[in-house]
């Protein structure tokens, strides 16, 4: 009856980018979030039932064919957020799969955390979409330097390891945390281009005037 | 088909995890619904530009003819092939990929769309989860399921299969004995007011008013939804007229069935009710019949918001899209425009707004700075209007209504006006944005707030009890010298729906004054767990006094337990008499240590009320030992977070004490959720004393109420001292004590 208050208006997006954060319990994942589309922080320890998501809407920079600044696009994030609690454990993995990248993070004061982040890999290669999905590891919790137990150095192996892009933020100031997320979106962004420009032979099946026999049924085999 | 998600087990959620989980997955779809749609529009788009101007297997073309406008090409096309499809393609209609290559611009568009719609990501899933075997044989069958199928998500799985278990909805029904009670009042007051007349002649005009109100109402609601969703005038036309228009109604239907479902609801409560209160059969015929036909083309309407099917709705629609646009259009492929009727189905169906959800996190809503004098008054009269609702249904006696007026005459101006007259409202749960919708719509036949100039100011302000903090409070606007302010304004609470079951909606009137005290003008308490905060449908209730004994019963609850122990230190030398006097010089530290100490041990409290989100509260225990108002008798157990079940193990310890002295205190100790920006929380708490005797204490004459587990411990512990006494005692809901004077 009453209709929910629309800033973000339907499609009034070029894309929409799933992206989810996982990692243990307690690493700082929702205030992540929280710090991100809402730029606040909540020193609050919440736990996370289960799953949950945030969304924000932001302007994404293409690079152009020459290396341009190209088209801008607006992209609409949902970013889920995950319990780190062993008990979800079965439900969170199964939202794995509906994500287009990862936000891996654990804390830089808990050793434990860090060491876990393997654990967190493994479990991205087996559910998530594809066996080596985007993902950007974070360190949070940086501002608490007296109370750090992973060094910089460590971490930063271990993303090299795996190829994958290493950030130190701090929900609680915000420092980086923005990077970290728009780190990944562009990541997410670019899989997408190769993906469509070099078709895995989907589109050789035909030219565009046999496909459009049978467009009208089955067409979004091609379309999509 | 066995996919991951299929397979995930809920069994080991709580109902309240497994309702915050739905309210999440009810979002997603909220957001995939809005996506479809989208994704929808992209592909009218791209049927049509592949549509016009391509070749077909039908017609003969010329080889030299473009791809895709048909144009003659130049001599110089030999090597202008498109590299995906490998139609020759004429200059224009090419559209640049990177490092300097090119695609026609259908193959751009599809990849284009690829991006803009996912599929990209839905076509790498599909290779890596329909590895299972025998997924062959299903992949034919998958073609026709293919959009619905492959875009599938956890979430919407989840949220199917939660759904089709009816055993775990966990909607209250609405219980028709509490909803007779407001609504059979419903007519009344502004008619008392106005004119006095025969109780039997209201109740006939009251038929007919509210048969029109009913219409005014779903009248009201009906323009209400549509300027709602005012990004889109002008839709109806455009999607009646499109041939889609089988879809299209079921599309429409959203909208229609829920201003219609008000109403109905709404027309059969005034019928009923009046069925009980009046003799007059012509109205109640009209009415009846009438709700019934509403009623019955709500369910059918909401049945069919349930039956569009995505896929078949979706190629219909396609298809007609198809068939419909116009054929002049110029295929530029970056041309985001939307077909006319397929927008005006999106602006009907309002789950497709995408609200700011992002602020929807329980718990973290942003307190309004604003700031207003009645409210410091709020803040002491907190407690003690709890007292009184409670006490009164402790007791149900009527001496307790003068006392507690009393109590208020302190706080405010709650006395001074005689209630009167009823507020118009509707309150409506918001999954998609987490929110309480409080719509005030009107106040009839208020009183004046300022009796010498006959004239009210008045607004009405919302709580969710039990939390009274500023942060909880949300207010209309004031409306100048009018004792019948029309609102229309929706009041937003930001709580999660498994709280809200646990919270009563307080609505009061005050009278704004902007040199003087806002003056009680009356309020309405409605108690949410039992309501059905999905119709959102209207209410009429008669504003009350405060405290009224009707209205406080249903909030009394459950708050849990503590478990302490007592024990009291006897002194060495036996107590002498000369202490007596002292009494009132408690906690002030005396020469005279003959006294002994009461030991209280605070072990554990358990099943506390959760007050922040999370479902956790951060407690801590105070305790006095009354009647003494210094300072000195408070102690307080350290804070222990985020737990409704907190273990203490705190002792406080009160000295100097004789048991002829103890004999005439009683000690009190309530449990506190520690709020850091504002004020504390109460979760409940307990008196301990010889019994519900009255206590003379100076010339002040106390009434304790000690019930019977709280006795027997404070006995047991005067009984055997030196050794401790230990009880587990339910937690009131409020601290409420009659004092008279």
């Amino acid at each position: 009856m009453f209709s929910a208050v629309s800033i973000m208006t339907d499609g009034d997006y070029d894309y929409l980018i799933k992206l989810l954060a996982l990692g243990d319990s307690g690493v700082g994942k929702t205030t992540f979030l929280y710090r991100y589309t809402d730029n606040k922080f909540n020193p609050k320890f919440i736990t996370t039932v289960g799953i949950d998501f945030r969304e924000k809407r932001v302007v994404y920079t293409a690079s152009g064919p020459n290396g341009t600044t190209g088209k801008t696009f607006k992209v609409h994030l949902q970013l889920w957020d995950t319990a780190g609690q062993e008990r979800f454990r079965s439900l969170t993995t199964a939202f794995f799969r509906d994500a287009m990248g990862f936000l891996l993070m654990f804390d830089l004061t808990s050793q434990q955390s860090f060491l876990n982040v393997r654990n967190w890999m493994s479990q991205l290669q087996a559910n998530a979409y594809c066996e080596n999905p985007d993902i950007v590891l974070v360190g949070n919790k940086a501002d608490l330097t007296d109370q750090r137990e992973v060094q910089e150095k460590q971490a930063k192996e271990l993303a090299d390891k795996y190829g994958i892009p290493y950030f130190e933020t701090s929900a609680a100031t915000g420092s980086e945390v923005d990077k970290a997320v728009i780190t990944l979106l562009d990541l997410v962004m670019k899989r997408m281009e190769q993906c469509v420009d070099k078709p895995p032979a989907e589109p050789a099946n035909g030219g565009g005037a046999t496909k459009l026999e049978d467009a009208s049924p089955d067409q979004k085999k091609c379309a999509c | 088909m066995p996919q991951p998600a299929d397979m995930v087990n809920v069994a080991f959620l709580t109902d309240s995890e497994r309702e915050l989980i739905m309210e999440v997955l009810r979002r997603d779809e909220e957001l995939r619904r809005a996506e479809e749609q989208r994704v929808r529009r992209l592909k009218v788009e791209l049927v049509d530009i592949k549509r016009k101007g391509a070749k077909r297997s039908s017609g003969r073309y010329s080889e030299n003819s473009c791809g895709r406008c048909l144009q003659p090409l130049g001599r110089l096309s030999g090597t202008s092939q498109c590299k995906a499809c490998k139609h020759p393609v004429c200059h224009n209609c090419r559209a640049e990929r990177s490092k300097g290559s090119w695609v026609c611009s259908v193959c751009a568009k599809e990849a284009d769309l690829k991006k803009c719609t996912g599929a990209w990501f839905y076509d790498q899933r599909v290779n890596r989860f329909s590895t299972a075997p025998g997924h062959d044989m299903v992949k034919t069958s998958l073609k026709k399921w293919a959009p619905s199928r492959k875009r599938e998500t956890a979430g919407e799985v989840l949220l199917r299969s939660t759904e089709l278990n009816p055993s775990q909805s966990t909607t209250p029904v609405p219980r028709p004995r509490l909803r007779d009670l407001p609504t059979s009042n419903k007519d009344l007051p502004d008619r008392v007011s106005e004119e006095p007349v025969h109780v039997k002649d209201q109740q006939q005009r009251s038929d007919t008013e509210s048969a029109e109100r009913t219409s005014l109402n779903s009248l009201r609601t009906d323009t209400e939804s549509s300027l709602g969703t005012p990004v889109f005038p002008s839709k109806k036309s455009s999607g009646r007229s499109s041939p889609a228009s089988s879809s299209m109604s079921s599309m429409n239907v959203p909208v229609k069935a829920e201003s219609v479902h008000s109403s109905t609801s709404d027309g059969i409560h005034s019928s009923t009710s009046d069925g009980i209160h009046s003799s007059t059969s012509d109205g109640i015929h009209s009415s009846t019949s009438d709700g019934i036909q509403s009623a019955i083309s709500g369910t059918t309407s909401s049945l069919s918001r349930r039956a569009p099917s995505p896929s078949t709705g979706f190629s219909s629609l396609e298809e007609d899209g198809l068939f419909k646009r116009s054929v002049r259009r110029s295929p530029k492929p970056s041309e985001f425009t939307s077909v006319l009727d397929l927008r005006g189905e999106v602006a009907l169906t309002p789950d497709t707004c995408m609200g700011d959800r992002s602020k929807s996190v329980p718990g973290l809503n942003v307190p309004d700075d604003e700031e207003e004098d009645e409210d410091i008054d709020n803040l002491v009269s907190i407690h003690r209007k709890e007292v009184c609702s409670s006490m009164s249904n402790l007791r149900g006696s009527k001496s307790t209504l003068g006392s507690m007026m009393s109590i208020y005459s302190e706080a405010g101006d709650y006395d001074s006006v005689a209630v009167s007259g009823d507020v118009l409202f509707s309150v409506r749960y918001e999954d998609t944005v987490q929110s309480l919708d409080v719509l005030i719509k009107e106040c009839h036949s208020l009183a004046h707030g300022d009796a010498t100039r006959q004239r009210s100011n008045p607004y009405v302000k919302c709580y969710l009890l039990p939390d009274k903090s500023r942060m909880g409070k949300k207010k209309t606007s004031v409306k100048r010298n009018t004792v019948n302010p029309t609102y229309n304004e929706t009041l937003k609470f930001s709580v999660s729906r498994s709280q809200v079951l646990t919270r009563c909606l307080q609505i009061s009137v005050w009278h704004h004054d902007r040199l003087g005290r806002n003056a009680f003008l009356g309020e309405v308490e409605v108690p949410l767990g039992i309501r059905d905060l999905d119709a959102g449908q209207e209410e009429c209730m008669v504003l009350v006094g405060k405290a009224h004994p009707m209205q406080s019963s249903a909030f009394s609850q459950y708050k849990g337990e503590l478990v302490i122990s007592l024990k009291y230190v006897s002194a060495k030398k036996p107590p002498v008499e000369k202490t007596k006097g002292r009494s009132l010089s408690l906690g002030k530290k005396t020469k005279t240590e003959e006294g002994g100490e009461l030991h209280v041990l605070i072990k554990e409290a358990k099943n506390l009320t959760a007050m922040k989100a999370g479902g956790t509260s951060d407690s801590f225990v105070k305790g006095y030992l009354l009647p003494s108002k210094a300072k000195s008798t408070k102690r307080k157990t350290p804070v222990v977070k985020k737990t409704l079940n907190p273990h203490y193990d705190h002792t406080f310890v009160y000295k100097d004490l004789t048991p002829a002295q103890l004999r005439e205190m009683y000690l009190e100790l309530t449990v506190w959720d520690r709020e850091a920006m504002s004020t504390n929380d109460f979760l409940g708490g307990v008196r301990l004393s010889t019994g519900a005797a009255s206590l003379n204490v100076g010339n002040e004459e106390v009434e304790v109420d000690s019930t019977g587990d709280e006795v027997s411990l404070w006995q047991k512990m005067m009984q055997y001292p030196d050794s401790w006494a230990e009880g587990t005692l339910s937690l009131r809901s409020s601290m409420g004590k009659n004092k008279s004077k």
